[in-house]
């Protein structure tokens, strides 16, 4: 039963009111751009837009992480629990989470009360691809600015929880939705939106976050014009590409896919945002020759105006639904005395790259799962070099419908990494990336409907490769691309990582553990079990002298949509819906 | 133990006698998908609306209509509809129409071996589909075979056979010639302006869109080398365990094939009428 609008703990809410009256000033451009350096709070999804994930807290440390405990719990309730993707925010002494069903929750940070409520008012037919979730809020002014499953951006009043702007941002009768975190930027709340397979566009907008007026919309397909609103007015601003079929085959450009789904990062350094592409369509490869930019990509783009300043491909002319959507996290490194301004993602297929962040060119890439068959390697470019035999074949071109035959393809689609973040230390210059060991099945399946018409499908099946573990938490160094240590899990890792200066690193698994480890050794310093499984970020902050963790504990997601091998190892896990917060006893 | 028991009488499908009792049929049917089912004017219009009430009439009870999108894949869309509910409200129906009467689909087995569609029986097959192509006489005078596509632009609805089959088959010569449509209405539109100078689609859909049209719209009677499976029927599904429910609309369904009234809606809608073989003696 969700109910529309939001409920109001009053007397909980006039505490928090009298407790934020003296210190708040609303969240600024400045607070969000130091916000990894301060420590009383966290402003944004990320924990800076860098999306470096790391504090430099250090009172939790490999010492005395071990007699860490809860001191809260709070339920998100309902019937109706879901995967709880969602990084908790933090300012003034309340925390802002989202839930799945595209809710949002105030929370007090010093007891757990619950201050308000807002149930988004989803329609009849809404078709989510995968699990009805949420990755959180972002946060400015008085606002707390969210997506929704129907494709809409809210903006809440921060302390009640009322809705001061309402946008649709797509058309969800078309199959769009929201469900990553948006962020913002200079005053600007920046979105990009999540796509059916088929027939859309992806396009990432940028909006006042003060009044929700649109001030540019960036199309991730090659051929597409962008635009930019001076004074109300819409205005030409170039086409994606220059021009459309530079790299794809007749129309199909039109309907290119490419849906940069798991939102954003900005590096104030450079003065660019950062976003990542989904698989382009059909997903049939075989019909769409060409390279179909920006499809499977990282894009560099102006804030301002949302041109596209550069572009990197990690899996030109996809065949395996190898999304490119994967965060770019911003980082510097020493090289011959030199500075360089690199960033670096991890793919889903498979590949770590580290870019130069100013112009997107590639300095270098390794892979960072221990089995790809779909390419052999990267050439000095860091375009992949196919092996075309694993390639799923062409249903169109099967003699008279017949099933074709079975490719085995590594990493599964549904990633060496999927959309949890990693995070990065500068302690240890290290990345900690939660990853994945699975391959897929693919063949063509003739005997397939779409709609009451005969249709060309194709099968998938995802299966483990190892057999006491798919999910591995990888301490990756970017500049030898040597692995340092591994943590394996017996189900897939779904969840975000957090590294801290004390030397530690947090994540949780589906299983319901929150875990420490040793930053530089990986040994296992704490664990607890959070009841639920965990597909959330955690985050650390400080207050009165205390050092604070949360995380949102609620097993889903995409993976126990999928069936075969893979669901046998979490059908057994409960469902939950829980915000847990711990610190060290006083 | 309480709570578990009412959980689960709320998973399972109405049973025939709470159907019949409570007065109303529950029925599926595909939002804005004409000539099939879509809303004109605030009403329900379609063939499949018209058969839904011919269905709830012969059971003597309500039709109340369920609207829902497509999914990716028939298989999703008999989850939504039937024996998970949708997304949100979790809402089952108790019959969804246009679902496949197609035994090697009904028996699809997956990856580990599990039948497919265990959850849901499919039967009463009520009429047979296949692909069909219109032109603009106009333009080009006929289509003695679909080469002729190698010098004339086509229309086609993004994601379906038609579509892939211009692309991907004859080693690619007809892909530039293929224009991509959201849907196959807004192809044969372009068609009727001169912007494609064919469709193609299937046979209910193409013949109820030029039927109307000036008469250098015609229909062409080619084949289609390699296209895999030529024609299909269409029927209808129910949970599994509603085989009883199953029975009861099978008979009506009969009635309405043998009767002539199932061709005669399909001409009401202007549509190109087939029996299945099913019901051939």
């Amino acid at each position: 039963m969700i109910s529309a609008g939001n409920k109001l703990k009053s007397v909980a809410a006039l505490v928090a009111l009298a407790l934020s009256a003296t210190v708040s000033a609303g969240v600024s451009d400045k607070d969000i751009l130091n916000d990894q350096a301060t420590t009383h709070d966290v402003v944004s999804n990320g924990m800076g837009l860098k999306g470096q994930r790391y504090s430099p807290l250090t009172h939790i440390n490999t010492e005395t992480v071990k007699d860490i405990r809860p001191v809260w719990g709070f339920s998100l309730g309902g019937e109706k629990q879901r995967g709880q993707e969602s990084q908790p925010v933090i300012k003034d002494g309340v925390m802002y989470i989202t839930g799945s069903y595209s809710r949002v929750f105030a929370i007090d940070v010093m007891t757990g009360d619950e201050l308000w409520q807002y149930d988004a008012r989803l329609p009849d037919g809404i078709m989510p691809c995968c699990d009805v979730i949420n990755r959180g809020v972002a946060l400015f002014g008085d606002l707390v600015i969210f997506g929704t499953l129907d494709a809409k951006l809210v903006a809440l009043n921060k302390k009640t929880g009322k809705t001061v702007w309402k946008k649709k941002v797509e058309d969800y009768k078309a199959g769009y939705s929201i469900t990553a975190a948006p962020i913002v930027v200079k005053g600007k709340v920046i979105t990009g939106v999540s796509g059916g397979e088929f027939g859309v566009v992806g396009k990432v907008r940028a909006y006042d976050a003060k009044t929700g007026q649109i001030a540019w919309e960036r199309p991730t397909v090659e051929g597409h014009m962008g635009y930019i609103w001076k004074n109300g007015k819409k205005v030409e601003n170039g086409i994606s590409g220059g021009e459309p079929g530079k790299t794809w085959t007749g129309d199909l450009w039109k309907s290119g896919g490419a849906a940069p789904w798991l939102g954003g990062t900005y590096d104030p350094e450079v003065d660019l945002l950062f976003f990542g592409t989904g698989n382009p369509a059909p997903w049939n490869s075989h019909l769409r020759p060409g390279d179909n930019l920006f499809s499977s990509s990282r894009l560099g783009i102006d804030p301002d105006t949302g041109k596209i300043k550069w572009h990197f491909q990690t899996t030109p002319h996809d065949g395996w639904d190898y999304d490119g959507v994967n965060e770019v996290v911003a980082f510097n490194y020493k090289s011959g005395g030199k500075t360089i301004k690199a960033a670096a993602t991890a793919d889903r297929n498979g590949f770590f790259y580290v870019l130069n962040r100013e112009n997107g060119d590639f300095i270098r890439g390794f892979p960072f799962v221990d089995k790809i068959t779909w390419a052999k390697g990267l050439d000095k470019n860091g375009r992949p070099i196919y092996n075309e035999a694993i390639r799923p074949g062409n249903p169109a071109a099967s003699k008279d419908g017949k099933k074709g035959s079975t490719v085995v393809a590594a990493p599964s689609f549904l990633g060496g990494k999927n959309w949890m973040p990693m995070a990065y230390s500068k302690d240890t210059g290290l990345f900690y990336v939660p990853s994945n060991e699975w391959e897929m099945d693919i063949w063509n399946e003739p005997t397939a409907y779409k709609k009451g018409a005969a249709y060309l499908g194709a099968g998938f099946t995802i299966r483990s490769i190892n057999d006491d573990y798919i999910g591995v938490l990888k301490a990756i160094d970017p500049v030898s691309g040597k692995e340092v240590w591994r943590h394996k899990n017996y189900a897939p890792l779904w969840g975000g990582v957090l590294a801290t200066a004390g030397n530690l690193v947090f994540m949780g698994n589906p299983e319901g553990y929150l875990m420490a480890f040793d930053a530089k050794t990986g040994e296992v310093k704490y664990k607890f079990n959070t009841g639920s499984g965990i597909v959330g970020s955690p985050v650390t902050w400080d207050m009165n002298g205390e050092q604070y963790i949360s995380i949102l504990s609620g097993w889903g997601g995409a993976v126990p949509l999928w069936g075969g091998e893979v669901a046998k190892r979490v059908k057994d896990f409960n469902q939950g819906g829980m915000v847990w917060t711990f610190k060290l006893p006083k | 133990m309480f709570a578990a028991l009412l959980l689960s009488s709320t998973m399972q499908a109405r049973t025939f006698d709470e159907i019949i009792e409570s007065n109303k049929l529950l029925v599926s049917v595909y939002r804005d998908f004409p000539p099939f089912s879509s809303i004109v004017e605030g009403q329900p219009v379609g063939i499949d609306i018209d058969i839904a009430r011919a269905i709830a009439k012969g059971l003597g009870i309500e039709l109340v209509l369920r609207w829902t999108t497509a999914d990716e894949n028939v298989e999703d869309d008999l989850r939504n509809n039937l024996w998970k509910g949708d997304f949100y409200h979790k809402k089952k129906s108790d019959l969804m129409l246009r679902i496949p009467y197609d035994k090697a689909y009904s028996q699809l087995r997956d990856d580990i071996g599990e039948l497919v569609h265990d959850r849901v029986h499919m039967f009463a097959p009520y009429h047979t589909e296949i692909w069909q192509v219109a032109f603009n006489s106009k333009r080009l005078e006929s289509v003695p075979t679909v080469a002729v596509f190698q010098y004339h632009d086509i229309g086609v609805e993004v994601d379906s056979v038609p579509a892939f089959y211009f692309t991907g088959a004859f080693r690619g010569t007809m892909t530039k010639h293929t224009k991509h449509f959201p849907t196959i209405a807004l192809a044969a539109e372009a068609m009727f302006n001169q912007q494609v100078d064919a469709i193609m689609g299937m046979r209910s859909q193409v013949t109820a869109l030029v039927a109307n049209q000036p008469e250098h719209f015609k229909l062409a009677s080619n084949g289609f080398p390699t296209i895999g499976r030529q024609q299909w029927d269409i029927g209808m599904a129910v949970k599994s365990e509603n085989r009883q429910l199953s029975y009861a609309i099978g008979d009506v369904v009969t009635e309405l094939v043998k009767s002539g009234k199932l061709k005669a809606i399909f001409e009401r809608h202007h549509a190109h009428y087939q029996k299945p073989e099913y019901y051939q003696p």
